[in-house]
């Protein structure tokens, strides 16, 4: 790997506003670079950044996959930025914030308030059968195969890429979206949390839960996690349908 | 002028911010927090081997107790720490591991009969027992003697926040998110809040309050390599730099990981080498035993990563077109394991590096990892020059770690540190009123305004992305693992002069709102200054300890270093950093100096510690017939320290409590 | 602690509030009345496409509805009830899927916008399924009320004289493939929604489940356009008799038939 020749000049168009800048109208503006061995979106944003535009917002935490921060939209597609590698896109490569998320600027969208709302609607936390423990006694016991099993479900990050990569949840923004969905059925799994089916039909027992959910399965299909979204909704429904 | 008023300010949505904000509420204060970023992105997420916590519920971790985590964790300090604090912690930690349990977190089981695992490169079948069935698993991690950390899969850290966070939601505490604080408000005696700028208008507000609470972990971005999130950058630790008044401790303590993947820095967990993983180098060798024929892969992670770095210089590093580096080899754990234990690993290694550790061996090099100094504190938290200023979690240094941390021991260090640090902010709270001048609040809106503007406006024409840069070059060449005189002195010169520059730093952008521009910009002269601590801390430090290695003085020097590196910075015009120090009292050690079991063997004795070691062995003779608590209480009772409501022993399968 | 939903409802315990369940029920008379009609037109289909094995088959297969060969004669009045069953079943199906369709333009054309930058295959497949759906409204709706006045006339020539006397044969090149897309794409998401042959592993599952679903789709409409040229070509050389009616050779008493 000698050549410079081979090097490809990336074209990244960039999908930009700033609510901030009301007069200034969205635009799709273009910027080229030389791609280099694994590079990835963060690497490219980061140099654009520094050496091109440095008002061009974009949000990175912890560029590793793990924080759910850089969630956009690549070539069409939701996505984590900071883990897609450019060689696996075209020389043309469009950058667009997410969608239904209220947009900060340019890439960077807050999902940080819609998922604290989310989580405040469906009271996302467990809800314990007894207030006081005794911290210095033995933990309660849990069978290990199903604390793997909360596990699977606890590992969503959050990112909004299921909420954008949803057709309903473009249509109807009061939509829980499969990240809402996914939370109460990880609860309800959960042998700490008291709740039954019949409280969690009253956070999700409606059409802007999992009975407005049209199976569309772009969640299940990009999430970053690949977590089992499409198992766990139908489950989910399944449980609350039958509380009809 | 916007003023917002809360009962405790928390800077920071980590673990240790909202742990603090959730004891303060439970207390009946009123908490804010605020968080550069939604608290579930704060790093702690990033955490994937574990939490250390002496449960001692595997077979592998039996005989576990407080006494082997406080030795442990004083032998990985290097001696350096508080070990009234370590005592303090390692008391609360199987706490804080059962409180996480009830909110949620999905820890790893315990499950009975035989399993096999990985030892030392050989398969062992362990036989777990039956009462053991269902309690909290442990796992093997450096620098310690038994299995002590407890983990959920390899998504520790990120299942621990996302149950503190939706706790905190729970318990209704309102968070900033997206909003910055740019300085302390105070004084000169007493904290007030702080200026904070909101990171998507780019407006300026106080937030005033009774406590500020300073928990915004790391400061790793002071590298150009790191394992480090892109928003720590030491802001935190800053904050209270220039105060003038509040100490920095021990700045020059700077952990590098031995396992960052190549050349992105992205952590690979210790858990790889925990439960089984082998270093090799370019031959396939596999040479750690060669250095360390006692813990091999598994010794402290200063002592790892420093015998990388001179494995890499011997001329054993694997080649690449980035640079030298060694191989990390998990193949030997089996595809299933790393594929149920280790999927963060796996993905990472996927994504980054399009390779498939089950198949392939991880190129790997040491990074910086983890900050062990920060805002100087007691025992309770507290800064004992700025009453009213607290801090828990990485940005502390209260101090827990000394001079190296052990792996585990930091995600539980915030929790703890939130437990006990939370209960005295509420004390404190209990018995301050929120007294403070507008006055004083407009002065510092307007100073910070003015400095902002001035950014913006001024003459110079220095680029805020290039200093940070050169500076990030600076650190990790010269004040990296291996440290020496002409080195860092030359860092510190080089650093300075980045410095003087930085102040003819000018923002291009005019755009409205937060503008990154700006943000780069006011945070690069902080961190300068918090680079000049590091590298001046390292300079005048001649000698080494835990993860400072002076090529220069090799040894540990009790007799003259057995004491806390205290930074200030009085004079906003200076250009360095105030070096003062604080002793550590061998006296009352509860374990005196002596060789850490693994690493060199070669340090200069402090006069005190014979005696202490003398001492110390006396009343463990005289007590033996007495049990452990009896010896630990006669050699340095801690218990008082402690808030009321976490006192008390640990139950464990061997230790049940009355 | 009122912030919990322990606490909330502890707070309003003297008035005990519950979600309704009707979005529960309605959620499954959906899936029950599409599973139902599905199937129907599956069946449906095969009926109809007896006129491939011959004239007979197909005569035979309309008088056992009619109750020919339980009562001796035929009463259309049966084909009429199953008709206005089916009709009934219709309207609940389509009145429930309308809840989901987009509620106004803004509505349809971010789904439009989302789904042409994202290409993901069940996103497009929806939207076919709302437009064969809205399209159903009225084909349906046309073929659903002729059958419904004349449930006599079904039968080899009858129906063919429809299909190519009458010009039927345009509405129902749509209406077959209309119903063959939204029905198959209707089964193939009932079964994801659900979580039915989910298996052990989902995303085989759902694989096969989509290869199925799409040889099924492609087998049913070659069958319908082979089914619809085969009653085109009976209308066309019939032409001249119009209103005759088929009976078959070794049928001794052909039946009166009220016009
Ligand atoms: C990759 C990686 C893996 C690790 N793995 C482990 C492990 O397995 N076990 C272990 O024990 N430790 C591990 N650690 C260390 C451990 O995760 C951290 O030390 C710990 O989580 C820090 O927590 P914290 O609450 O102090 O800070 P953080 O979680 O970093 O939170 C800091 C908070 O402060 C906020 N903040 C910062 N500056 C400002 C400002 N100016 N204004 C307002 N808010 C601000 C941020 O938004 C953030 O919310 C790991 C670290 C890394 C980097």
């Amino acid at each position: 790997m000698t050549a410079s020749t081979d090097v490809r000049r990336l074209r990244i168009h960039v999908l930009r506003y700033n609510p901030a800048e009301p007069e200034k109208a969205a635009r799709i503006q273009t910027y080229e670079l030389d791609e280099a061995e694994g590079m990835t979106l963060f690497i490219v944003l980061s140099e654009l950044r520094e050496k091109h535009d440095p008002s061009l917002q974009f949000d990175f935490v912890c560029r590793a996959g793990v924080c759910g921060s850089c969630g956009m939209v690549v070539n069409g597609q939701p996505g984590l930025a900071c883990r897609t590698l450019t060689a696996e896109l075209p020389a043309d490569i469009t950058l667009a914030p997410l969608p239904t998320f209220e947009l900060i600027g340019d890439l960077s969208v807050n999902t940080g308030k819609w998922m604290r709302e989310m989580t405040e609607r469906l009271e996302a936390w467990v809800h314990a059968k007894q207030q006081e423990v005794d911290l210095r006694r033995h933990e309660e016991h849990m069978d290990p195969d199903l604390a793997d099993e909360v596990y699977e479900l606890d590992r969503c990050i959050e990112c909004g890429c299921c909420v954008a990569a949803c057709g309903t949840a473009h249509m109807r923004t009061d939509f829980v979206g499969a990240v809402g969905l996914n939370k109460v059925a990880r609860f309800s799994l959960d042998p700490r949390d008291g709740r039954t089916d019949a409280d969690m039909y009253e956070l999700v027992g409606n059409d802007d839960g999992v009975f407005g959910c049209m199976s569309l399965l772009a969640c299940n299909d990009l999430c970053p996690k690949e977590l089992p979204l499409q198992s766990q909704i139908a489950y989910l429904r399944r449980r609350m349908a039958k509380q009809a | 002028m916007r003023i917002v008023y809360s009962d405790v300010l928390v800077i920071g949505g980590g673990l240790a911010g909202l742990r603090v904000a959730i004891g303060v509420r439970r207390r009946g204060f009123d908490p804010l927090v605020l968080s550069l970023v939604p608290p579930k992105r704060s790093h702690s997420v990033a955490a994937q081997g574990g939490m250390q916590a002496s449960l001692g519920n595997v077979i592998k971790g039996d005989g576990d107790n407080e006494d082997v985590h406080f030795e442990d964790t004083v032998r990985g300090s290097d001696w350096g720490a508080d070990q009234q604090v370590v005592r303090m912690f390692v008391n609360t930690a199987p706490k804080a591991v059962r409180e996480l349990a009830a909110w949620g977190v999905p820890w790893s089981r315990v499950r009975r009969g035989d399993r096999e695992v990985i030892i030392n490169g050989q398969k062992v079948t362990l036989t777990e027992r039956d009462e053991a069935h269902g309690l909290i698993a442990q796992r093997d991690f450096g620098g310690t003697k038994k299995w002590r950390t407890c983990y959920a899969s390899d998504g520790t850290g990120h299942s621990m926040l996302f149950a503190m966070g939706d706790r905190a939601i729970a318990e209704g505490i309102p968070v900033l998110e997206r909003t910055e604080a740019l300085a302390l408000i105070h004084d000169g005696r007493r904290c007030h809040g702080a200026v904070v700028r909101d990171l998507i208008t780019g407006e300026l507000a106080a937030c005033v309050a009774r406590a500020t609470v300073v928990a915004t972990g790391g400061a790793g971005r002071l590298y150009r390599v790191t394992t480090n999130a892109v928003i720590n950058e030491g802001i935190g630790h800053a904050l209270a730099l220039e105060t003038g008044v509040a100490a920095l401790g021990n700045m020059e303590a700077v952990q590098f990981h031995p396992t960052g993947i190549f050349p992105a820095g992205i952590l690979v967990t210790e858990g790889c080498r925990g439960d089984g993983g082998l270093l090799r180098d370019a031959e396939g060798h596999r040479f750690m035993p060669d250095y360390e024929p006692e813990k091999k892969e598994l010794a402290s992670r200063d002592v790892v990563s420093r015998r990388m770095e001179e494995h890499i210089k011997k001329g054993h590093a694997h080649k690449s077109r980035f640079g030298e580096h060694l191989w990390l080899d998990i193949t030997l754990l089996g595809r299933a394991h790393i594929e149920r234990n280790l999927r963060e690993v796996k993905d990472i290694c996927r994504y980054f590096l399009g390779l498939d550790p089950a198949d392939k061996w991880i190129p790997v090099r040491p990074a910086q990892h983890y900050t062990m100094g920060g805002v100087r504190t007691d025992h309770t938290g507290q800064n004992p020059s700025l009453a009213g200023l607290f801090a828990a979690g990485e940005s502390a240094c209260w101090d827990m770690h000394g001079f190296n941390r052990l792996g585990g021991n930091s995600v539980a260090e915030t929790v703890v540190a939130g437990m006990i640090v939370g209960e005295f902010v509420a004390d404190y709270c209990e018995g301050a009123e929120l007294e403070v001048s507008t006055g004083l609040v407009r002065e510092f809106i307007a100073r910070e305004q003015a400095y902002l503007d001035g950014l913006c406006s001024g003459g110079g024409k220095e680029d805020p992305s290039a200093l940070r840069v050169a500076m990030q070059e600076i650190m990790t060449a010269k004040v990296g693992i291996f440290r020496d005189g002409g080195d860092l002195a030359a860092a510190v010169e080089e650093l300075r002069e980045l410095y003087v520059r930085s102040n003819g730093i000018v923002v291009a952008s005019r755009a409205a709102g937060a503008n990154p521009e700006l943000v780069t910009a006011y945070r690069t002269q902080k961190m300068l200054r918090l680079a000049l601590t590091v590298a001046g801390g390292a300079l005048a430090r001649t000698e080494s300890r835990g993860a400072h290695f002076r090529a220069d003085y090799p040894q540990r020097n009790d007799q003259q270093w057995l004491k806390r590196t205290l930074a200030t910075w009085p004079n906003p015009e200076a250009d360095l950093p105030t070096l003062s120090y604080e002793p550590l009292d061998v006296m009352t050690m509860e374990l005196p100096p002596g060789w850490r079991g693994y690493g060199a063997r070669n340090q200069i004795e402090h006069p005190d510690t014979e005696r202490r070691a003398q001492q110390v062995a006396e009343v463990r003779e005289r007590l033996s017939g007495e049990g452990r608590f009896a010896v630990q209480e006669a050699l340095m009772p801690y218990e008082q320290l402690l808030p009321e409501s976490i006192r008390g022993r640990n139950e464990r399968l061997g230790e049940k409590l009355p | 602690m009122t912030n919990t939903l322990a606490g909330r409802l502890a707070v309003n315990a003297s008035v005990p509030v519950q979600a309704s369940r009707w979005p529960a029920r309605l959620d499954l008379a959906q899936s029950i009345s599409g599973l139902l009609l599905a199937l129907f037109m599956w069946g449906h289909m095969l009926f109809v496409s007896s006129i491939l094995i011959s004239q007979d088959a197909m005569w035979t297969i309309t008088k056992l509805f009619e109750g020919y060969f339980f009562f001796g004669r035929s009463y259309p009045g049966i084909v009429a009830v199953i008709i206005a069953l089916v009709f009934g079943l219709f309207i609940l199906h389509a009145g429930l899927a309308l809840r989901k369709f987009p509620a106004n333009y803004r509505q349809y054309a971010l789904f439009r916008h989302h789904m042409r930058g994202m290409k993901h295959e069940d996103t497009t497949l929806w939207y076919w399924q709302v437009m064969t759906g809205f399209a159903l409204f009225f084909l349906a709706t046309a073929h659903l009320w002729w059958m419904l006045t004349h449930p006599g006339n079904i039968g080899p020539f009858a129906s063919a004289d429809r299909v190519w006397g009458d010009n039927f044969w345009i509405l129902y090149l749509f209406l077959l493939f209309a119903v063959e897309l939204h029905g198959g794409i209707g089964l193939y998401r009932l079964a994801v929604k659900w979580g039915v042959f989910e298996g052990d592993d989902p995303a085989a599952s759902r694989r096969k489940l989509r290869t199925v679903k799409w040889t099924i789709t492609a087998f049913l409409i070659v069958l319908g356009l082979a089914t619809l040229a085969a009653y085109v070509k009976i209308g066309m050389a019939h032409e001249d008799q119009r209103g005759e009616r088929y009976t078959p050779a070794w049928v001794e008493h052909p039946e009166e038939h009220a016009p």
